[in-house]
């Protein structure tokens, strides 16, 4: 695409020419950038609820200001006990993922790398991505067969040999372990795609070098495929960055329970709770606003400090 | 060039395609964003605002004739899906057929039945009124809902047209009788935005023994709180006995994460029998008693069954409608609970007693007991109010207010409750001899997915068969498979010392609105960390949860009922 809006930018003679063989692409172009409008950006007008007293039955155009000059909703939330509970525990479970859950595909993807047969390791990779496609609900049933009390297998066996079983879902810490642990396994694999390709990208050349030079495994990978595979690494922390205040809605809201509520309940399950179950619009719109902002924060600084390093950022 | 033709192909099919797409979008969008704001509203104000100026005869002669539209209208009706097994489809079986037919005949009124999951009712609805989807009568246990959409202006007043149509009203108005319709009519502003259902039966909530296991060990049906946590020892002790090699999955006693109603008998016995109708009105919010100053030892003795073994480890973990826990009843792991008082009877071939006959043996059955006294030494329990049921509401979207008036009195009619719940003689029940009705086992289109149909009759909770002796003489027959003399105790023992609800009606609490899920939650946590923390903690464990519950919401309704109650009645501790 770059090179393209290069010449593209040139004078309106060869933009026509331009235009005239490659209409088809932006023609194709045309239904995802129809999607994010439709789905993106319109429904951007309803941010305005953040600051109004809504209604179901009037337009939003029509709706009053809310109090404290439309602030009314936000110094509400921030007086609320559970939203500080829920952005602390976004917080943490979204940086504990980051943490356990961002080195685990790229350490996968360069142990899959040195594998010598080709149909073990198409084997292991297809087994790997497989959890992806399995939905949480699914993960988090399977978990409670596996880890509940009493009845989950491993408990099981961990009372057969004598031992107390282990609270892995029903008390605050184990239950974070659990989360972060089925978050890895559901996710490593599938994460690792992209790193495979951008292994496969590097010039073979330069491996058949180190060799001559004697550079054993951990030498070339340290020289040579991980320096290959650095952008791709950047590019996607800068996104995992942007996203350190969102996160999925069914990941957390399938593994809650009442017992672990207080590091469970994180922002989409809050809004979900208290906005369309409790249908306080008003206030759950503020709190969505407010997690994109400091998503939005995040997403430029990271980008900002991944320029001054050298890397290529996101745009 | 192929390549080329087909690369053209491809483009214009897409442009096509997003050309079709954009145009049905464009005209769906205001549809479905209009009617909140335009028409719905002149809809919603239409009958109030003609209405009241006009005398009854004129305004219904303009609409109905003989109780009849001139043109066919349309309604939507919300019926909840239990999911049963094998229960027949909620939205097309022998019963909508019959309310379908009646409705046209009678009142040339189309009725179409919209179906909400019953475990997540409240959630549901609160989507689909959202989204303005919302069937045109809604029906929910939850009237702090009503409110919260009756304060954005979501809901229709209904004050004005339930008297303006009273004459076409009269089998509504005598089945409700003023007491439960009027039961919401805010004292100051006049305003009516729900009806109540009745409840023909009041009994609610029983505990069940297992009596093979207390004949097993030699045990008598135990009386006392002491003796029925005795008989939980026993059991836990003599799993061996009692369950062979499946026992490591006894339960003694077995609750839910929603303690509150699970162990309702255990927490009433705790409870001041001369308790003030303002002290316990004022913690009233909540159902399940949480901030009523007695329910804090009524769990401690729950904390302690929990840490000695005698609960089962894993009730949090299994959410609302999860089926594990009546699984494990069924399959005969437990020895006691408590719940409705005909839960063991549901379902028929399906119910608890029925599967445990089935996978346990010939004398496996759970009975009826009653245990639990308080200080004064009565079995106190409380019973429903048989007011102030299901609340049944138009939401503003509702454009045919009078034909769902109409519906609710079609469906108040004694015989179509008689039969929605009783069904044809010789498929859903028998006439014995001595007059009363038994229910017996249906297949396919006649089954009831709930007991009794209420599903349906929204308006009557509870056997009634459109007279009241005839309920009273059929009530024990009322259950397939089930021994009507286990029913006739369970009815017995449910309505034992039971306590009645008494309505005070101070209009509306604004600390109630958009809070009601948010504390049940919170009530629930309170419970289930309580339930399970070691016994060093419960205090701490107990006193920080509760005070959380306050902190979001409690304390200020807790602040705004006393307030009220002090306008209303002052310095009075009893309702006059």
């Amino acid at each position: 695409m770059g090179k393209k809006s290069q010449t593209s930018s040139g004078n309106s003679k060869s933009f026509g020419v331009y235009m005239k063989r490659y209409w088809q692409l932006y023609a194709m172009l045309f239904l995802p950038l129809l999607y994010l409008t439709i789905f993106k950006y319109a429904p951007m007008v309803y941010v305005q609820i953040a600051f109004k007293k809504y209604s179901l039955v009037k337009s939003i155009w029509e709706l009053p200001l809310a109090d404290n000059h439309g602030f009314e909703f936000f110094i509400k939330a921030f007086k609320n006990n559970d939203f500080k509970y829920a952005l602390r525990n976004t917080l943490t479970l979204n940086l504990l993922d980051l943490l356990f859950g961002f080195p685990a595909p790229i350490i996968f993807a360069l142990i899959l790398n040195e594998l010598c047969f080709k149909h073990y390791k198409k084997v292991v990779q297809t087994i790997a991505y497989m959890p992806h496609f399995l939905s949480w609900v699914i993960i988090y049933s399977l978990a409670l067969q596996l880890l509940a009390p009493t009845d989950g297998l491993v408990n099981m066996v961990i009372s057969k040999m004598g031992f107390d079983p282990i609270p892995f879902l029903n008390d605050g810490k184990h239950w974070i372990g659990s989360y972060i642990g089925f978050g890895i396994w559901q996710n490593f694999g599938w994460g690792s795609i992209v790193y495979l390709a951008a292994i496969a990208g590097i010039n073979p050349e330069l491996y058949e070098a180190a060799s001559v030079d004697g550079a054993g495994r951990f030498r070339k990978m340290w020289h040579i495929t991980l320096p290959g595979i650095k952008p791709t690494i950047v590019v996607l922390l800068i996104m995992s960055l942007g996203n350190i205040l969102g996160g999925g809605f069914d990941r957390p809201f399938a593994f809650q329970n009442n017992l672990v509520m207080r590091v469970a309940d994180v922002i989409a399950t809050f809004v979900y709770r208290v906005g369309i179950k409790g249908l306080q619009f008003s206030l759950t719109t503020a709190v969505g606003l407010f997690q994109s902002v400091v998503g939005i924060f995040f997403l430029l600084m990271a980008n900002f400090i991944s320029r001054k390093l050298g890397e290529r950022g996101i745009w | 060039m192929k390549n080329k033709v087909l690369s053209v192909l491809l483009a214009s099919a897409m442009v096509l395609s997003v050309v079709a797409c954009g145009s049905s979008e464009g005209g769906s969008a205001p549809a479905a964003e209009t009617p909140a704001a335009d028409t719905q509203a002149p809809a919603a104000e239409a009958p109030a605002a003609e209405t009241p100026a006009e005398p009854a005869a004129e305004a219904t002669s303009s609409e109905l004739t003989d109780g009849k539209f001139a043109e066919t209208r349309q309604i939507t009706v919300e019926i909840y899906d239990r999911g049963n097994d094998g229960g027949s489809d909620p939205e097309n079986n022998m019963y909508t057929e019959y309310i379908k037919k009646g409705m046209l005949e009678e009142h040339n009124v189309e009725v179409t039945f919209k179906k909400v999951p019953r475990w997540t009712e409240v959630d549901d609805i609160n989507n689909l009124l959202a989204a303005q989807e919302a069937p045109d009568i809604c029906v929910t246990y939850s009237y702090p809902t009503v409110l919260t959409y009756a304060q954005m202006g979501g809901v229709i007043d209904l004050s004005e047209m339930i008297e303006t149509y009273k004459g076409d009203l009269t089998n509504l108005w005598t089945w409700l009788g003023d007491t439960n319709m009027l039961w919401d009519k805010d004292p100051k502003t006049g305003t009516v935005w729900a009806l109540e259902g009745k409840r023909a039966e009041q009994q609610r909530i029983v505990t069940f023994v297992r009596k093979d296991w207390l004949d097993k060990l030699g045990l008598s049906v135990p009386t006392t709180t002491q003796e029925f946590e005795d008989m939980l020892i026993a059991f836990r002790d003599n799993a061996d006995t009692l369950l062979g090699s499946d026992a490591s999955k006894m339960v003694p006693f077995s609750a839910s994460y929603d303690i509150g109603w699970r162990a309702s008998n255990i927490i009433t016995s705790y409870m001041d029998p001369n308790i003030t109708d303002k002290e316990y009105y004022i913690n009233g919010f909540d159902d399940r008693m949480v901030t009523q100053a007695s329910t804090k030892e009524a769990v401690r003795l729950l904390n302690k069954w929990y840490n000695a073994g005698l609960m089962w480890k894993d009730f949090v973990l299994y959410g609302s409608g999860d089926t594990t826990e009546d699984d494990m009843i069924k399959a005969g792991y437990v020895g006691a609970f408590q719940h409705n008082w005909d839960y063991v009877f549901r379902n028929g071939e399906d119910s608890i007693n029925a599967n445990l006959k089935r996978n346990v043996g010939e004398d496996a059955v759970f009975i009826p007991v009653d245990c639990f006294k308080n200080s004064a030494g009565k079995y106190s329990k409380w019973l429903y109010s048989s007011a102030g049921d299901r609340k049944i509401f138009f939401p503003t979207t509702n454009d045919e207010p009078l034909a769902s008036l109409l519906y609710l009195d079609f469906i108040s009619k004694p015989e179509t409750i008689k039969y929605l719940q009783a069904g044809d003689e010789g498929v859903t029940h028998e006439v014995l001899d001595s007059g009363a009705i038994q229910i017996i086992a249906a297949t396919g289109d006649a089954i009831q997915n709930s007991g009794k149909n209420i599903d349906y009759t929204i308006t009557c909770n509870g056997t009634y068969f459109g007279d009241e002796a005839l309920a009273a003489l059929s009530l024990a027959y009322g259950y397939a498979e089930a021994d009507p003399e286990l029913v006739d105790q369970a009815n017995k023992i449910a309505m034992a010392d039971g306590l009645e609800p008494k309505n005070v009606n101070v209009g509306e609490i604004t600390a109630e609105a958009g809070v009601g899920d948010t504390l049940s939650a919170k009530r629930d946590q309170i419970y289930d960390n309580a339930v399970v923390a070691s016994e060093a903690d419960f205090d701490s464990v107990w006193d920080s949860y509760l005070a959380d519950y306050l902190s979001s919401g409690g304390q200020a309704i807790i602040d705004e009922r006393a307030e009220k109650w002090a306008e209303y009645f002052g310095d009075a501790d009893m309702l006059p």
